[in-house]
């Protein structure tokens, strides 16, 4: 029987993985990012630094494959609400922000760490071409959403521009997010919510 | 509010410079326009800002006499008009307040508000226990709103303020409203207070707070039922089902002014609900006004003052008023305070204990014109306090209301059955 077992073993692979991620998003979040090393993780996950390295090659691939989680979750939130679909450009991407801001929201301290990591030219988090990637993923999903909310055999001449726009948008925001001390962050919801209004707004003057 | 105070100066500039070329009506007549493009365009700058902006709108559109008629009528549309939050906003509004998302929380949650505000909006919700209720959710940043918006609105107002029309005392009392309105935490006390101080009239109801599903930015109440005035003016009610609901609108007006000394100062329609069996919901005690009792004795002193009101005793009550203030009573404004007592109060409340069975009528509109022309002149000759700014708003809106129902109503009978302050009712 060599599917169960390798179903198994894939399972006991990927739950080894998650312990990593988990052990290493507690200690980015109380010791830092750059305090924290690959043994400490090792250590905290209950495996041997060498498993460590099997699934990840420096701790920054491992803030990487959470980023990548963020977007997937971000993407399937906005998907899975069935409401969502007859909703307005501005009330769609303010889903998709809100999504990845609530799943980032435990792990705020490493968020900022990894912001000013990624600004390094040498960043795998920034300049890779897993992080390219990531970038292409995520905006061609945000074009997805521009075109269908646009009417049918409309075109915006903005379309072009607005995803770029939206990824040095969407870092604005993460920033505003991340110096934001107002009770329950609002004054995060009330800027992305103001902001999207007039973005959007631009782009519908340029529908034609 | 750059873009706002650009379009409406533009209006005004184009006004201008048209101005040296035109004679006398064709003057009056461009002035007009500009005042309604300056209106128009601060409506719908307004209604896109929405929050505090489109409140600011809202008290504006009910300064008679500050603005001209022009800009008051465009600003009324205001008064129905409030964009909502998308549900995904208010969803994370709630879940910022409250730590949990309403679906969590609640056993249902309608994600689409029944009701708009401009401050928040309200939901329909039942709670895990059962309870069907009504959760309002406020804008996020409101309370920094208000404050940016405020410092605008002192810099455009600057000449009203120098001319002393808009005096700085008001607009302060306005901010200091509106930062009330977005603090839930004191509406739930709000609440609690006329919930139970309200209970002398039976016919009235105030829902009751749920605090375990209150915060700073969400507040939860009891769901009263009861339809608003429009739906119950469609069921074409007889004259004399609308004077009871007029008499008893009234009634609840003057007790809480002159027996609680605190009044419900929000009188948008949205905010009163008519039940079948006569009953009135009250909602929404965001913006209420508490007197201090010397000015609610010289209330009491002044209503139904029999004797003549050009005379020195009843003078003499309206200086003790201003005095509260430290003010003195100009000239100008004790006459239009005394205009205001002779053709406006007289006719409508008369003082004669024998003309107290007869009801004013109010289907007649000729009292409205009247209301706003003594108004306007108590605006001009300065003689505005603080205090008037919230009677003023909840007083037209009871006369608006009573002349929609084009009630008759015995208002003299019901203001003196509130005056001994023995706490009896009309009968």
């Amino acid at each position: 029987m060599p599917r169960p077992a390798a179903g198994r073993r894939a399972r006991n692979k990927q739950a080894t993985q998650q312990r990593i991620v988990a052990a290493a998003l507690a200690l980015f979040q109380s010791k830092g990012f750059e305090q924290t090393t690959t043994r400490a993780i090792a250590r905290k996950a209950k495996v041997a630094e060498g498993t460590v390295f099997n699934y990840f090659e420096t701790k920054e691939d491992i803030a990487l494959y959470f980023l990548e989680l963020e977007v997937s979750h971000a993407i399937a939130a906005v998907r899975a609400d069935r409401r969502l679909r007859h909703a307005p450009l501005e009330e769609k991407l303010f889903a998709l922000l809100q999504s990845q801001i609530e799943f980032l929201a435990p792990h705020e301290r490493f968020i900022g760490a990894a912001f000013v990591q990624a600004l390094k030219p040498a960043s795998k988090l920034g300049w890779s071409r897993q992080a390219a990637e990531l970038r292409t993923r995520y905006l061609a999903f945000v074009q997805e959403l521009i075109e269908e909310s646009l009417p049918p055999g409309k075109h915006s001449s903005l379309s072009w521009v607005a995803p770029p726009a939206f990824w040095i948008y969407y870092l604005g925001v993460l920033l505003y997010w991340l110096h934001d001390g107002s009770p329950g962050k609002q004054s995060t919801l009330a800027f992305i919510d103001r902001s999207l209004k007039l973005g959007v707004g631009v782009l519908r003057k340029g529908t034609a | 509010m750059a873009t706002l105070t650009a379009g409406v100066t533009g209006s005004y500039v184009s006004y201008l410079i048209q101005h040296a070329f035109l004679g006398a009506e064709s003057r009056k007549s461009k002035l007009k326009a500009a005042h309604t493009r300056a209106a128009q365009r601060m409506t719908s700058e307004f209604l896109t800002m929405r929050g505090p902006a489109m409140k600011l709108g809202q008290a504006l559109s009910l300064q008679a006499g500050v603005l001209p008629d022009e800009m008051l009528k465009e600003l009324a549309t205001l008064q129905m008009s409030a964009p909502g939050m998308h549900p995904s906003l208010a969803r994370a509004q709630f879940k910022a307040a409250m730590g949990q998302a309403p679906d969590e929380l609640f056993r249902s949650f309608e994600s689409e508000p029944f009701a708009a505000a401009s401050l928040g909006q309200v939901h329909r919700a039942v709670t895990k226990e059962g309870d069907r209720v009504a959760v309002k959710i406020q804008y996020p940043g409101i309370k920094a709103a208000v404050a940016n918006d405020f410092k605008w609105f002192r810099t455009v107002s600057k000449a009203a303020q120098i001319s002393k029309h808009l005096p700085e005392s008001s607009i302060a009392e306005l901010e200091t409203q509106l930062l009330a309105e977005t603090d839930y935490a004191r509406e739930a006390e709000n609440l609690e207070f006329f919930r139970k101080r309200l209970g002398p009239l039976a016919f009235v109801e105030v829902p009751r707070v749920y605090r375990k599903y209150s915060g700073d930015c969400v507040l939860t109440m009891s769901l009263l039922e009861g339809s608003h005035l429009d739906e119950f003016l469609a069921t074409r009610p007889s004259q004399r089902g609308r004077d009871e609901l007029g008499a008893k609108l009234a009634q609840l007006f003057y007790f809480q002014l002159l027996e609680l000394e605190a009044f419900h100062a929000d009188p948008h329609w949205g905010n009163y609900l008519f039940r079948r069996d006569g009953g009135i919901g009250l909602v929404d005690f965001g913006c209420v006004k508490y007197f201090r009792s010397e000015f609610a004795a010289t209330l009491r002193a002044i209503y139904l003052y029999p004797g003549e009101r050009g005379g020195p005793e009843f003078q003499h009550l309206l200086d003790q008023r201003y005095a509260l203030h430290g003010r003195k009573l100009t000239p100008a404004a004790r006459r239009a305070l005394i205009g205001f007592a002779e053709n406006f109060y007289r006719t409508v409340y008369p003082p004669e204990p024998e003309r107290d069975a007869v009801p004013f009528d109010f289907g007649d509109d000729r009292f409205l014109r009247s209301y706003l022309r003594e108004s306007t002149n108590l605006m001009r000759a300065k003689g505005s306090l603080p205090e008037y700014m919230l009677m003023a708003r909840a007083e037209t809106g009871l006369y608006a209301t009573l002349h929609r129902l084009r009630a008759r109503v015995p208002m003299s009978r019901i203001v003196r059955s509130f005056l001994g302050g023995s706490g009896a009712l009309a009968q």
